[in-house]
């Protein structure tokens, strides 16, 4: 009448997804090693696995590489921050307030559509090619998530929770600490994962164009001296930021708002 | 289900905090104000050098609407606009195609096998977490200067959007259906042809609507870097001669470019999607 | 004498992955008459609609002998269709599209369609429905379309899972009335699974009792009342006995 005793779940069926995942990238590099062994290698125009695991070992030792990624860091930090600054208030007062939205939002989307990335050699070009250049950049690209998704979330407030709040005789302050916040966080939290993305694209973008210094700059350099082995090691070490930074916001998301399916 | 839709609005509408009465003007409301605050922009806009005297330098890089405008006038009647634009346009179309042609029918693949989709989903999320502007050298090196660039830089940004959302389109089918159709002697083709595919349907198009603007900032952002000619050359080495309004020209027909093309995707959604039922959406 | 659908022995066991396995079928037996209505009845989990899927051919049994007519199942086909307790229609389809969803499969052309669809849509009571979506539908309307796509292909046995069970309780009665009302004149031969006893006496010849994970027949009740069958019939004495017999064998296997 009772189930027989359930069998032990193995170790590979429970982790399949990662294993597979895991194989898969091993089976990549493999063979993109073993291809040179059938195909000629131009160093010039490619590179293979084991040299490029050099060239970025030498980039850590040597401190190139965090020097770079410090330099480019910084204007990123300006602009991000600026971002959530000047985005969160922003969104959330049109999200609350009607009249603010009906006037606003035009705006917004149209900024929103089109590719502001159009705009930055002016930025270069005016403010030159330092922190505050790549700073603007950064800013405006990734202010645009954080104003529409703390306009969504606060709209997707249930008007029923602020009715129970009020009449269980909460106030105003009650009502941000205790819905408004809680609402809108994950909103916020998801935005920002979006702007990340757009803001390392400012960063590269800034650093392409015509600066002296940082990881965008050192990949076109690396480039141009067909020095292919570290500009890979660049590329990959700007995957893993890249990568690093989304899913880990990502998966901050899943912890602290569990009630939330992601975006 | 119409009932908790009224009773859901009803309390919407008693505690909004607006609580604007349902008149005329709450009717209007939105687009005036909206229309208005475009135009107060516009005219600050104009203004503001009338209204402030600025140093050279700031003049030199100040351009007004009206400029803007002329500028746009004088590209378009000139036609020296057509080629650039010509050859953007073609990049973003290439590109975008087969972003389409290899992106949706990937993503069906991996919606429907588990085990390619977890031995692809690090390749894709790496890919898609990374700006796609980092491999624009590497592009350069291997392609030059030339139209094959910017297909391959608009193909890398436009495909995992369409990959992605493809793929969640597939995962979302509904088990029940496919029972359902399985049921009625389905082949597996049957099953992808009758469930899958129109269940998949509005996420393929939000994918499109993505992958249209990233494809636009592929083309923009390769052409800055990469090419020798094209609308995004032109504002290049408009910005380095100070000719601000044409680099404003240029972001306008950007623009243009990707509102029209969105635009024909919502038309698509709006005739593949009669058989939903009408969400009661906001503004 | 071979029963129309026979099984013998049925054996079926679910083997989800990260979790236990789970017995569905054990020793299953039981007989299906031509022409006959039968009900099954039991506990939730009991393996009722397991067996139901197992017939139309989308699951095969562990071990056991399914025999229809004579002849072992080999896969769905449509000699017997299903109707769900979650409608399953296509929500992209309009309702003519979904009752032809059948017949498309088998690869009946446009107009040869039309002319089996069009009769059965008036039969359901949907005339003038035909170009609606589902969505567009209420439930009672959405399982008569549910129930005119399963009868579209003309299969010789009706499969029904609980198919009233998404239904108001006023829509169900009504919904029983009918589908006697298209038995009567179809004459399938109908397996219905359903957690109602009233419902299940009213509708058949037969009632089987399916005792708690994993199941197997645990009693067979004959339902002797007359045909046709009207709504004052649930109200007389012998309907009760019926329901209380049948309540009897059916609250052991019930745990809360």
């Amino acid at each position: 009448m009772s189930d027989e005793a359930a069998p032990r779940q193995s170790f590979t069926d429970k982790h399949r997804k990662v294993l597979l995942g895991f194989l898969a990238v091993a089976m990549f590099i493999a063979a993109w090693q073993a291809a040179f062994l059938f195909v000629p290698f131009n160093k010039l125009f490619i590179s293979k696995p084991d040299l490029i695991w050099n060239a970025l070992i030498d980039l850590i030792v040597s401190g190139d590489l965090l020097r770079d990624l410090a330099v480019s860091a910084a204007p990123f930090l300006y602009g991000f921050s600026a971002a959530v600054i000047v985005g969160v208030p922003l969104g959330v007062v049109m999200g609350w307030r009607a009249p603010v939205r009906y006037t606003l939002d035009p705006i917004m989307t149209i900024f929103y559509a089109s590719p502001l990335v159009a705009l930055a050699p002016l930025v270069i070009v005016f403010f030159g090619v330092g922190v505050s250049g790549k700073a603007i950049i950064i800013f405006v690209l990734s202010v645009f998530p954080f104003i529409f998704n703390a306009q969504a979330g606060v709209r997707a407030i249930d008007p029923l929770l602020i009715n129970v709040v009020r009449s269980l005789g909460g106030s105003e302050r009650d009502l941000y600490l205790k819905v408004l916040i809680p609402g809108v966080l994950p909103y916020i939290v998801a935005g920002a994962r979006i702007a990340v993305g757009r803001g390392l694209i400012g960063i590269l973008v800034g650093e392409f164009f015509a600066a002296s210094e940082g990881i965008g700059y050192a990949i076109a350099r690396f480039g141009d001296l067909f020095a292919l082995d570290k500009m890979f090691a660049c590329i990959l070490a700007i995957m893993v930021i890249a990568v690093v930074l989304t899913e880990g916001i990502r998966w901050a998301e899943r912890a602290a708002f569990p009630w939330r399916v992601g975006q | 289900m119409t009932d908790t839709r009224a009773l859901k609005a009803n309390i919407a509408a008693a505690s909004d905090l607006d609580a604007p009465a349902r008149s005329l003007w709450h009717r209007l409301e939105p687009p005036i104000l909206g229309i208005s605050g475009i135009l107060v922009l516009l005219l600050l806009w104009e203004a503001l050098p009338r209204i402030i005297t600025m140093n050279a330098g700031t003049k030199l890089f100040f351009t007004t609407p009206s400029q803007i405008v002329g500028t746009l006038w004088r590209l378009f009647s000139t036609g020296a606009i057509w080629t650039p634009l010509g050859v953007s346009a073609s990049g973003f179309a290439l590109g975008l195609a087969l972003a389409i042609v290899v992106g949706i029918p990937l993503g069906v693949l991996i919606g429907r096998s588990r085990t390619l989709n977890a031995m692809l989903d690090p390749f894709v999320t790496a890919f898609n977490a990374t700006p796609r502007l980092v491999f624009l050298p590497l592009v350069m090196l291997w392609f030059g200067l030339g139209l094959w660039t910017k297909v391959v830089i608009v193909f890398v940004g436009a495909v995992f959007p369409l990959l992605i959302n493809t793929y969640e389109g597939v995962r979302n089918a509904d088990k029940t259906l496919i029972n359902v159709v399985r049921s009625f002697g389905a082949s597996e083709w049957d099953v992808a042809r009758l469930v899958v595919v129109p269940n998949a349907m509005p996420y393929i198009i939000a994918g499109l609507r993505l992958a249209i603007g990233r494809a636009v900032l592929g083309v923009v952002v390769a052409e800055f870097f990469g090419s020798e000619s094209g609308l995004g050359v032109m504002m290049v080495q408009a910005a380095g001669r100070y000719q601000v309004d044409v680099v404003f020209s240029g972001l306008i027909v950007f623009a243009a470019l990707s509102l029209a093309m969105t635009a024909l995707v919502q038309m698509l959604e709006a005739r593949l999607s009669r058989w939903r039922p009408q969400q009661a959406g906001g503004e | 004498m071979q029963a129309y659908i026979q099984g013998r022995n049925v054996n079926l066991t679910f083997r989800p992955p990260n979790r236990g396995p789970v017995r569905a079928l054990q020793n299953f037996d039981i007989d299906i008459g031509e022409g006959e209505f039968l009900s099954i009845v039991g506990p939730s989990g009991c393996g009722k609609s397991t067996f139901l899927n197992v017939l139309l051919g989308l699951i095969r049994p562990d071990s056991g002998d399914i025999r229809m007519d004579g002849k072992p199942l080999a896969g769905p086909g449509t000699d017997r269709a299903m109707v769900f307790q979650e409608f399953g229609l296509l929500p992209w389809r309009t309702v003519q599209h979904n009752v032809e969803l059948g017949l498309e499969l088998k690869g009946m052309a446009g107009e040869a369609r039309r002319q089996v669809s069009q009769p059965l849509i008036e039969m359901i009571g949907l005339a003038g429905f035909e170009g609606h979506f589902p969505h567009e539908l209420s439930g009672g309307m959405k399982q008569r379309v549910g129930l005119a796509r399963a009868l579209a292909t003309d299969p010789n046995v009706l499969l029904m899972d609980e198919p009233f069970a998404a239904l108001d309780a006023q829509t169900r009665d009504l919904m029983q009335v009918e589908l006697l009302r298209i038995w009567q004149t179809a004459k399938k031969t109908v397996l219905f699974v359903t957690h109602q006893i009233d419902e299940a006496i009213y509708l058949s010849d037969r009632v089987m009792v399916m005792t708690k994970r994993p199941g197997r027949a645990k009693k067979i009740f004959k339902i002797d009342l007359p045909r046709p069958r009207d709504y004052e019939m649930r109200v007389t004495p012998e309907f009760n006995e019926l329901k209380l017999e049948i309540w009897n064998e059916l609250k052991d296997e019930i745990t809360v």
